[in-house]
């Protein structure tokens, strides 16, 4: 029998083709390995929503093992003292084994809560930074719908998870939500009926609560982001303005290697800064909160914050109560309002917008290329009011806390916020279009006259003119100044900004290379390189 | 009900380490002096002690009274008015409040006022203790009122913070808040923070009801109960760093929204910067 | 030598041989991405081999990986060897979250940096292009595309028998409600079942027993156990009168001073709910008839209830009517007097629906 030699160098090689034999990838991987993504700062917003979702994943895992969805009465006798001998439900006390009794719970319960808050608040950046590019034009208007219900969606998983651990401030919460279930007209007691098993609070709410939170939900979530991800892929990321860059390219870099290692980094990063917050920040102490007991209350009960904005809203709230003279008669709450028909409100315009817009501005075609906030002011204000709501009524969601650590009337507050919610949105309509305006035209006027330099000049007869830096060669204007195109891309305004200095020189202390050779300008001798230091001792020339 | 709760103590104290048959001992003694101050609160209000009544638990000082009075024309009469029968429109009448209130009001420094406004703010409390008891004994004599009992500073000895923990979340916390740091009320006026409060300080509060406090009296909840708060209070509220890290100021989700965004996402916008930036 | 910096290849090149043994393996890396229609333009490496950059770099991420080494074992011999316990007080237990937290956020942002410096600072700086192929529409493929959908419709030949059609559609029409009817069979559930929404635990019980107002711990509650100005949670003294089960039951019970006894009296009178009190001794439901709160931030000078979640006002001694804030409806007052032993009874129920309002509240 013949012995083979073995080749361990050639082992790979073999394998893939192997592979490829049976299941010809090579084409496809090419072209994977080959996208091209443009670099900016502002496109790794979404990213921090996706890399806490699969922290939150993990860590929710691990609560799963030691979590138990029950609301069987149980008479505390973990190891946290002040409430041992207390009744509550099998949920709220193994929450509390989890995180006194079992090691290292408490920490990963934390990094569960951080990163919950962390996704929604790294959601809403992320859509900010869509809308006021303008991100979620055509193409991509399904994606922009994609991602509000994202928001939606996670908006029940956090609520659902935020009710698990049945502590007083969640259990409160709870019975809020079945209020505003009670509040919809005709269907409101079926419903709450329905989904609570009765009366509320029954007996079955945190199990139905517990397979929507680890089951259903995180399933429709993972779902939609894959949609949303799939939808990037194939439609490609937009990009900004700006040299060679058009309607119909990417410019940027290929996936792999460098673009796929700073992803893998940024989610180390992700994570570690969760693990720090869940570790350095306490959050949601619910021993302190006791069982939740109907009659229990604190002062200062607020949902998390991406639900703050509807408890402000039911804050600021006048007590309208419409009565219905049919029959016994019928009720409308003034607690349907502000909770249901709001919110319907805004999913609605959220999730219409680019259609509203587009329909708007009769505006068919296709956008890649994305535009600075200020070019489209009125965009740009829409988004500006409607951030400046989102804001009163969440700050009214916390107006007892503002109101007693700034010791301003609890009253007050609440007719600020009132008034608030009709004033600023308009205010901040007006202010923001006359910002954009401003911006323009400084822009315009820079591209014209130049750039500032700082430098004053008497004129013979006694006036006193700033010598400005024009952009480009002069072309026969009696003022020497050059025209140029706006292009929608960012206009220096300093000296230092103007491109002319060439790449900074590498080192902190002193010089560690040769400075690249900088682009010549026609009619200008090219910038000499510093002499070289005996640091460097490369040997190699770069040309 | 009753059998079902009995269960429930008997349990508690189990789990506390400590035999039942003391807790229910302790609870006859708590009878006992329910009893006692139902019996004193009844007539509290709007009748005067004889001075007799005073001296079972608490014997008079000499002349404190006096030493009191002669404080009170000093400082306080300008709004409660001589002989305490306050003032329309500045201050409440004393008769009947207790030396429990006065404990309250001015070894916190609320009293005496800096200025009229929705609440009287806790400030450096004017007098020394001495003089804090020689003004309540004056008024307790003057009207009669609950009072602290006894002079030591430490009331939460042999408190449980369990039993504790559960009076005050249904009594204390719809006000003062889960982790005892105050609440707003209608109107500018609010739940003050539980965290530089004294033993004897809430205990009094607790009297006296100051404001718009209501009044926990002893018939309500018994001394050892008042103890079991307090002790919750001192120990797990201000003493037990608990588990978890920095507590955000114990806000609730508030801060904790506050704290997602100006740390967690300003540290990942500043790395995304970098990262995406041009190196 | 290695910067590349070219402009778009001309459109119809002509593809490159990649089994030419002359080519590198940039070239063939090159020619791959232009099979993909990306061209890249600009191709530099930012620090050269064997320069002191190079070392200085690989330094600097060796490092930050040896600090996530340190930070995950000092997290392992935390996790093992800390005191974990809970113990009342400043015990070292308090640190074991926190130095968890911060080992493992230390060495996962260690491994990041890392990772983000080779990435960022020793790989070569590129700019490619790739062509979106967005404009081109494949007018072809959408006609054959529909023109072969249309024709599976015809070979289906629905529109000739539409019977099939229809046939199908009443057939999957039921399917679909079988898929429904489990879910919706089995949660649905009668809100009105023994009048529930409408009655407490203080209903009176079947003997004509009236039914006491308890505490917390279950004792019976006499009228000297409140002082004046204060106020008392209190509960049905029915079996589980305490608990969640009775969730609408729980009731503030408030001693008020003589004058405002009296203009609450008359309040009461104004509404038809003369005997509702005793002495001077209300109780009012403590769930907040807005969103179902308790509301018992009882304010004893000013005889307002603030319900803490939505900071609706009440005033107590005009009926609990709402004064501040979003709730529409006054709290209910249970009827209450003193019986034969001197205890606290509920005379009756509610009269008042208890709790959040909903649609058929008569």
């Amino acid at each position: 029998m013949k012995r083979r030699k073995f080749d361990l160098a050639a082992t790979p090689g073999k394998a893939a083709v192997g592979v490829d034999d049976r299941f010809q990838v090579a084409t496809p991987l090419r072209r994977l390995l080959n996208k091209v993504f443009p670099d900016h700062w502002s496109f790794l917003l979404g990213e921090i929503a996706l890399f806490s979702f699969i922290v939150l994943l993990l860590t929710g895992v691990f609560l799963t093992f030691f979590y138990e969805p029950a609301m069987t009465e149980v008479v505390y006798d973990g190891s946290y003292a002040p409430l041992q001998g207390t009744p509550m439900s099998a949920a709220y006390a193994s929450s509390l084994d989890l995180s006194f009794d079992v090691r290292g719970g408490l920490v990963m319960r934390q990094m569960h809560h951080w990163a919950a808050l962390l996704f929604m608040a790294a959601i809403v950046v992320h859509m900010l930074r869509v809308f006021f590019t303008g991100a979620f034009r055509k193409p991509r208007e399904t994606n922009w719908i994609i991602g509000s219900l994202l928001f939606w969606v996670g908006f029940l998983a956090g609520f659902t998870g935020y009710s698990l651990p049945d502590d007083g401030l969640s259990g409160t919460g709870l019975r809020i939500a079945s209020a505003i279930m009670l509040s919809i007209p005709v269907i409101g007691s079926w419903l709450t009926s329905s989904i609570f098993g009765g009366e509320f609070p029954g007996t079955i709410i945190i199990s139905r609560f517990f397979i929507a939170h680890v089951l259903l939900i995180p399933g429709l979530l993972l779902a939609l982001i894959s949609a949303h991800l799939g939808l990037v892929f194939k439609q490609k990321h937009t990009q900004w303005p700006g040299p060679g860059r058009t309607n119909g390219n990417v410019v940027g870099e290929r996936m792999f290697p460098r673009y796929a290692l700073k992803q893998g980094g940024f989610f180390m990063v992700v994570f570690g800064v969760i693990a720090l917050l869940g570790g350095l920040f306490q959050i949601n102490p619910i021993w302190l909160f006791g069982p939740y007991e109907a009659w229990v209350v604190s002062a200062a009960s607020q949902p998390d914050w991406y639900v703050m904005f509807l408890d402000g809203s039911t804050r600021l709230m006048p007590a309208w109560e419409l009565n219905i003279p049919i029959g016994d008669g019928y009720v409308i709450p003034p607690l349907f309002w502000p909770t249901v028909v709001l919110p319907g409100i805004l999913v609605g315009l959220s999730t219409m917008y680019p259609f509203l817009e587009a329909r708007h501005l009769k505006d068919r075609k296709s956008h890649n290329l994305l535009q600075r906030p200020r070019d489209v002011p009125a965009r740009t204000a829409v988004g500006a009011m409607a951030v400046s709501f989102y804001v009163v009524l969440t700050l009214s969601g916390g107006n007892d806390v503002i109101a007693d650590k700034f010791q301003i009337s609890l009253n007050a507050m609440t007719w600020a916020g009132r008034v608030g919610l009709l004033v600023v949105p308009p205010l901040a309509y007006y202010v923001t279009y006359r910002l954009c305006l401003g911006l323009q035209q400084h822009d315009r006027e820079v591209l014209a006259h130049g750039v500032e330099t700082g430098i004053i000049r008497r004129l013979p007869d006694g006036r006193f003119v700033e010598v400005h830096q024009p952009l480009s060669a002069a072309n026969g204007h009696a003022d020497g100044h050059g025209e140029l195109d706006y292009v929608g891309w960012v206009v220096p305004k300093k000296m230092n900004r103007l491109g002319a200095l060439g790449p900074a020189v590498r080192g902190f202390f002193y010089p560690i290379e040769k400075p690249v050779e900088a682009p010549v300008s026609p009619g200008h001798p090219p910038v000499e390189p510093r002499p070289e230091r005996a640091e460097i001792g490369s040997g190699e020339s770069r040309h | 009900m009753t059998s079902d709760n009995d269960r429930r103590r008997g349990l508690l104290a189990r789990l506390r380490g400590r035999p039942a048959a003391r807790s229910r001992g302790r609870r006859r003694l708590g009878a006992a002096v329910r009893l006692f101050a139902a019996l004193m609160l009844a007539g509290g209000a709007y009748t005067v002690f004889a001075p007799g009544a005073q001296a079972q638990d608490n014997p008079p000082l000499t002349g404190a009274a006096a030493e009191g009075k002669a404080l009170f024309d000093v400082s306080c009469v300008t709004c409660h008015g001589r002989n305490a029968q306050g003032v329309e429109g500045r201050g409440p009448s004393l008769i009947g409040v207790g030396a429990a209130s006065v404990e309250f009001q001015v070894s916190s420094g609320r009293m005496p006022l800096a200025r009229q406004e929705a609440q009287a703010h806790r400030k450096p409390p004017v007098f020394t203790d001495e003089q804090v008891r020689q003004l309540g004994q004056y008024v307790q004599e003057l009207g009669g009122g609950p009072v602290v009992p006894g002079t030591e500073d430490n009331l939460h000895e042999d408190g449980n913070v369990a039993a504790g923990g559960e009076l005050f979340r249904i009594n204390c916390s719809q006000c003062h808040a889960f982790g005892g740091g105050g609440g707003a009320l209608s109107s500018g006026k609010f739940a003050p923070s539980l965290h530089p409060a004294t033993d004897r300080q809430i205990y009094a509060a607790m009297l006296s009801g100051p404001q718009n406090m209501p009044v926990f009296g002893d018939n309500q909840i018994t001394p050892e109960q008042k103890a079991d708060i307090i002790a919750y209070i001192q120990e797990t509220l201000k003493t037990d760093q608990d588990p978890g890290g920095f507590n955000l100021g114990r806000y609730g989700p508030s801060t904790e929204g506050l704290a997602i965004f100006l740390v967690g996402i300003v540290a990942l916008v500043f790395a995304s910067l970098w990262i995406a930036g041009k190196s | 030598m290695s910067t590349h910096t070219e402009h778009q290849a001309p459109q119809g090149r002509e593809p490159l041989d990649v089994n030419d043994p002359g080519l590198t393996r940039f070239d063939i890396v090159r020619e791959g991405a232009r099979r993909d229609d990306i061209e890249i333009v600009h191709y530099e490496p930012q620090v050269l081999p064997g320069t002191k950059a190079e070392r200085r770099l690989t330094r600097v991420v060796a490092g930050f990986f040896l600090i996530t080494g340190l930070a995950a074992t000092a997290f392992l011999a935390i996790y093992i060897w800390w005191p974990w316990q809970y113990a009342p007080g400043r015990g070292g237990d308090k640190f074991y979250t926190p130095l968890l937290g911060a080992t493992l956020g230390i060495a996962l942002l260690a491994v990041g940096f890392g990772i983000l410096t080779w990435g960022k600072k020793l790989l070569p700086k590129e700019v490619s292009i790739q062509d979106r192929h967005e404009g081109a529409v494949d007018a072809d493929g959408r006609t054959i595309t529909g023109q072969t959908m249309l024709y599976m419709a015809d070979e289906l030949g629905v529109k000739r028998r539409p019977l099939l059609g229809i046939s199908l559609l009443a057939g999957l029409a039921p399917v679909a409600a079988v898929a429904a009817a489990p879910l919706v069979g089995g949660l649905i559930s009668q809100p009105h079942k023994n009048n529930q929404m409408f009655t407490t635990g203080f209903a009176t019980a079947e003997g004509g027993q009236r039914i006491r107002l308890v505490r917390e711990d279950g004792r019976p509650v006499r009228p000297a156990d409140i002082s004046t100005g204060g106020q008392l949670t209190v509960f049905p003294g029915i079996e589980h009168g305490v608990s969640n089960r009775h969730a609408d039951s729980p009731t503030l019970l408030i001693h008020l001073r003589d004058s405002d006894a009296q203009e609450s009296r008359r309040a009461n009178e104004r509404i038809g709910h003369g005997d509702f009190m005793w002495g001077n001794y209300a109780a009012f439901s403590k769930i907040c008839t807005h969103a179902g709160c308790p509301a018992s931030l009882f304010e004893q000078q000013t005889n307002r209830l603030l319900c803490p979640c939505h900071q609706s006002q009440f005033l107590i001694t005009d009926n609990a009517r709402p004064v501040f804030g979003p709730a529409s409806r006054r709290l209910p007052q249970l009827p209450i007097e003193v019986d034969s032993e001197g205890f606290f009874v509920a005379k009756s129920d509610y009269t008042e629906t208890i709790g959040p309002d909903f649609w058929e509240r008569p």
